[in-house]
């Protein structure tokens, strides 16, 4: 396979409410960053690799009538779209679509502008089509949506289960908000930015469904993400330091939304995510990573909810089962700590939904060419860990990024 | 960021009732709830694999279609619980009342869980591992709610 | 190409008007089959992907209820949403990278479930043509087809001769849809007018089904029971549909251009054997024609009238019945993909075609052929 670099990250701001332009347009202020970061333009792309949630905007396709905003005129699109790990995959497309070599550079772009559908409505789609059946019997669906744990949805199962298995207490989940919502604030493409908040502040917040509460939960985003990749010969042409992509490993199980689904599942604890771990093992082994504990530098795990920065950090193999919330504790996750986690802000902070998995791409990326500006964390990263989830808690992709390509032979 | 003035906002609908989706779920189903008015819980075992699904899955991961009916106990085991808090957010309200306790279920002989409300607990004292029973009315309907609400075992 | 890569099994439920069973199932059957074809077990597979669209089977994240009866389960899946020639495509990439050695890829949509022509309205843009409600599929279609037919002079009958021949070649599918015994230009033409010029048996039927097929690279490809190699593949995006000319399918032009590069193909007229089509409405196929070079521009008409794709012509196009007799929609293109296939490898049963080294295949997505994708296969 060919070495597959990074060029080239570009954001659009992340707001509740971007009312001022429509789709395409805020895609083009993350598309347009990008071109200028890589220094290249529309004409040198070989093609686009595109992805969103389009339940949520109520536009089906959308690139069939924005790409031609994006510079797709006349060049390949590929539309990959996997609910909340949607960013990761096409980030995975695009690094699949260098990597294969079919084409030399390509620009992957996810987004999501929730505030033109109803997030909300457009996930219960899942649970809607999968209720029929119950409701064929005459069963209320108030009553089976309170079962999938109301907004945030089977979450709280997870959270739950995780905290029995690791010993997590609510104050590790006010830590986590504390960790993500301060580095936020470093962020100016984040959403929402809490400088100097408390975890006393978050353990205020109203609970929400047990043991999760409105300080523990992500905001819904309007944002875009792009991201340029190109081979490592053009690579050296644009910029002194690269990013590489050495691997990239997704794994899907069998669906974990307990009680909505019409059907038993046999993936009964969703915060045991043994996909994750396969596709973390997977990603390192590819990447000629052997010890992911001592080499990893940085991490961006996916985590909307709190538990799961502390969750997802055990299962892409960082640590053992159940040591993440003493780690947490140690401040080894802050961004002048050993091994810091989500420098972003992650997704606690910002979750433009179809975006928000290419954006942990994007910030291994930033953070690996120094130029993640405030949040830039204080030691040098040379290998760092990019991670989505999804899906009916059954979606996994997780990508390993490094200053070099993957070794040889 | 220089922000413009607002775009023009213009509505639309994604209308769900024209889907009419088929699920092998539904004529499965029925044979499971008919047995519930016997007190008796079904689960349906995969011949390849040997998992037992309950409620009834109409297809298996290891590309199998689980046929053959096995009688399942109606005790088991907490895998996973919430409660609500008092809140209303989006257009949704929650907490009305007394919470509900919600668990996650695995009943012994199945290898799936199913949610279920759990009654004449202490909140504070549920946790996973807990041993729970299904609360049959005197009559059960034979519908799904029939196992939707248990008690401690 | 980096690698060699070939089909090597493949599958199709038969297709229906409403079928048996949910997605679910049939995305079973179809990889269950497809697995045995190609007589691997689901442990040989390294990755899945699939092919659907949330707005077609009317639920968020289309692809996660797919993961079992895809055979993905704890496999590398992801999901093209686009038409399955796509997925196929993202197989390939994923093949050629090294990282994967087998792909299974699966198309599926069931019209039954859906009003068939809803989702293609939701691709419009929605703050004019939407709100408009003047363009669909079908009026959209017809919008090309005259534009088409002004500038090159096509007559309808030019056009009804495409969906007669298709039609009669499904008669030898057995798992086609839409079949019409002895279908003539006259029968067409009188079938009813759904949106001038395109008349009913000139457009897809409404169709439920799934095809599956399983690519392999290196050395599994070539100790396989069968192999159709992947040659060459060119895919490209055309401009939105009101910015753009109509009148002709330039991103398959340019699709097929890069794809005979990667082949190796100079004429192709001459050197392709066999061409699998998707043409949604049946003026499309006189179009792809010129885009992919079996005619001069303009001449599609002149090329159906010569008989050169008859079955049993120079270059058949379609022996299966093509998208005319069924199109289960992200399945069409895959299967357009799997009957190429079975055309090099000898199994295409009744409708099998003598000789066939080098076979065309052909997938698109978006209202009037936004995109499309063009693969060259190749025998020994």
């Amino acid at each position: 396979m060919r070495d597959v670099a990074v060029v080239g990250v570009g954001l659009s701001k992340h707001v509740s409410k971007r009312r001022d332009v429509n789709i395409p347009e805020l895609v083009w202020e993350g598309v347009s960053a990008a071109y200028e970061d890589a220094g290249i333009t529309p004409r040198d792309l070989d093609g686009i690799i595109t992805g969103n949630m389009p339940a949520f905007e109520g536009v089906n396709l959308p690139e069939l009538w924005g790409a031609g905003h994006w510079g797709a005129y006349n060049k390949p699109v590929l539309r990959i779209t996997t609910g909340g790990t949607t960013g990761g995959s096409v980030g995975h497309g695009a690094f699949y679509a260098v990597a294969s070599g079919l084409m030399d550079t390509v620009i992957a772009i996810a987004f999501e502008k929730q505030s033109d559908g109803d997030s909300t409505a457009g996930l219960n789609t899942v649970a809607v089509a999968d209720m029929a059946p119950f409701l064929s019997y005459g069963i209320d669906p108030a009553f089976m949506l309170a079962f999938g744990g109301g907004a945030v949805g089977v979450a709280v199962y997870q959270a739950s289960s995780y905290m029995k298995r690791s010993g997590c207490t609510p104050h590790h989940l006010d830590k986590v908000s504390v960790l993500c919502r301060t580095n936020a604030a470093k962020n100016p493409a984040a959403h929402l930015k809490q400088p100097g908040l408390t975890p006393e502040e978050v353990a205020r917040t109203a609970l929400m469904q047990y043991p999760l509460r409105f300080g523990h939960v992500c905001p819904a985003s309007d944002g875009a993400c792009a991201m340029i990749l190109t081979t490592a010969e053009k690579a050296k042409k644009l910029t002194d330091k690269p990013a590489f992509i050495r691997s990239v490993a997704s794994c899907s199980e069998e669906g974990a939304l307990v009680g909505i689904a019409a059907a038993g599942t046999a993936n009964t604890d969703p915060c045991a995510q043994e996909g994750c771990k396969v596709a973390a093992a997977n990603a390192y082994r590819k990447a000629g990573i052997k010890e992911p504990r001592q080499e990893i530098d940085l991490a961006e795990p996916y985590a909307p909810f709190a538990h799961q920065l502390l969750m997802f950090y055990e299962r892409l193999l960082l640590c053992d089962e159940g040591e993440a919330p003493s780690i947490l504790d140690s401040g080894s996750m802050e961004l002048d700590g050993a091994l810091p986690v989500c420098p972003s802000g992650g997704v606690i902070s910002t979750n433009a939904i179809g975006a928000s998995a290419l954006e942990r791409i994007a910030e291994a990326a930033l953070q690996i060419m120094g130029k993640a500006g405030e949040h830039q964390v204080e030691k040098d990263v040379h290998k760092a860990v990019a991670h989505g989830w999804g899906g009916a808690v059954n979606l996994n992709v997780v990508a390993v990024l490094a200053d070099t390509p993957t070794p040889r032979g | 960021m220089e922000y413009k003035d607002e775009t023009t906002s213009i509505s639309g609908s994604w209308n769900l009732g024209q889907w009419h989706w088929k699920h092998e779920t539904a004529v499965l189903m029925q044979h499971f709830l008919a047995s519930l008015k016997d007190k008796k819980v079904l689960g349906l075992k995969c011949p390849e694999c040997g998992l037992v699904y309950c409620p009834p899955k109409p297809y298996c991961s290891c590309l199998s279609i689980p046929e053959e009916w096995v009688e399942i106990s109606d005790e088991g085991v907490v895998t996973t619980f919430t409660f609500s808090g008092s809140w209303s957010y989006g257009g949704m309200e929650e907490g009305a009342g007394t919470p509900r306790i919600i668990v996650g279920v695995m009943l012994d002989g199945s290898n799936t869980e199913m949610l279920s409300q759990l009654e004449d607990a202490d909140r504070d004292h549920v946790d996973v591992g807990m041993r729970v029973k299904v609360k049959w009315a005197d009559e059960p309907q034979g519908t799904i709610e029939d196992v939707m609400h248990s008690l401690p075992a | 190409m980096e690698r060699e890569v070939a089909i090597i099994g493949y599958a199709q439920t038969p297709y229906e008007e409403d079928a048996d069973a949910s997605r679910e199932i049939l995305v079973l059957r179809a990889a269950r089959e497809a697995l045995a074809s190609a007589g691997l077990s689901r442990d040989d597979i390294g990755t899945v992907i699939t092919a659907n669209n949330d707005y077609l089977d009317g639920r968020t994240i289309s692809n996660m209820r797919l993961v079992e009866p895809s055979g993905a389960c704890l496999k590398d899946e992801s999901k093209v949403e686009m038409d399955g020639a796509y997925a196929a495509l993202y197989a390939l990439m994923r093949l050629l990278s090294g990282f994967h050695d087998v792909a299974m890829v699966i198309g599926e949509s069931q019209a039954s479930v859906y009003p068939t022509y809803a989702p293609g309205v939701m691709t419009l843009d929605p703050t004019w043509d939407r709100q408009r409600g003047l363009l669909n599929e079908v009026s959209a279609a017809a919008l090309q087809a005259r534009s088409y037919m002004n500038t090159y002079g096509i007559s309808e009958e030019q056009i009804a001769a495409v969906a007669a021949k298709n039609l009669g070649n499904a008669v030898k599918n057995p798992l086609a849809l839409r079949a019409v015994p002895g279908a003539t230009v006259e029968q067409v033409m009188g079938s009813r007018m759904l949106c001038s010029p395109i008349r009913e048996m000139c457009a897809w039927p409404a169709t439920d089904g799934a095809c599956a097929i399983v690519l392999a690279a290196g050395d599994v490809a070539r100790k396989a029971n069968r192999a159709a190699w992947i040659r060459g593949v060119g895919f490209y995006h055309d401009s939105y549909l009101t910015e753009r000319p109509l009148d002709k399918m330039t991103s398959l032009k340019m699709a097929a251009d890069k794809c005979y590069a990667m082949a190796g193909i100079e004429h192709p007229e001459v050197e392709i054997d066999l061409a699998e089509i998707s043409e949604l409405f049946a003026h499309e196929e006189l179009m792809a024609y010129e885009a992919l070079g079996f005619c001069a521009e303009g001449k599609g008409g002149e090329f159906i009238d010569s008989g050169a794709t008859r079955m049993d012509g120079i270059l058949p196009v379609n022996p299966s019945g093509g998208v005319l007799a069924a199109n289960a929609v992200c399945a069409a293109g895959l299967a357009r993909l799997a009957e190429a296939a079975m055309q090099i490898t000898g199994e295409a049963g009744d409708h099998q075609v003598k000789g066939v080294k080098t076979a065309l295949a052909h997938g698109q997505t978006g209202l009037c052929a936004q995109e499309n994708i063009v693969y060259v296969l190749g025998g020994e």
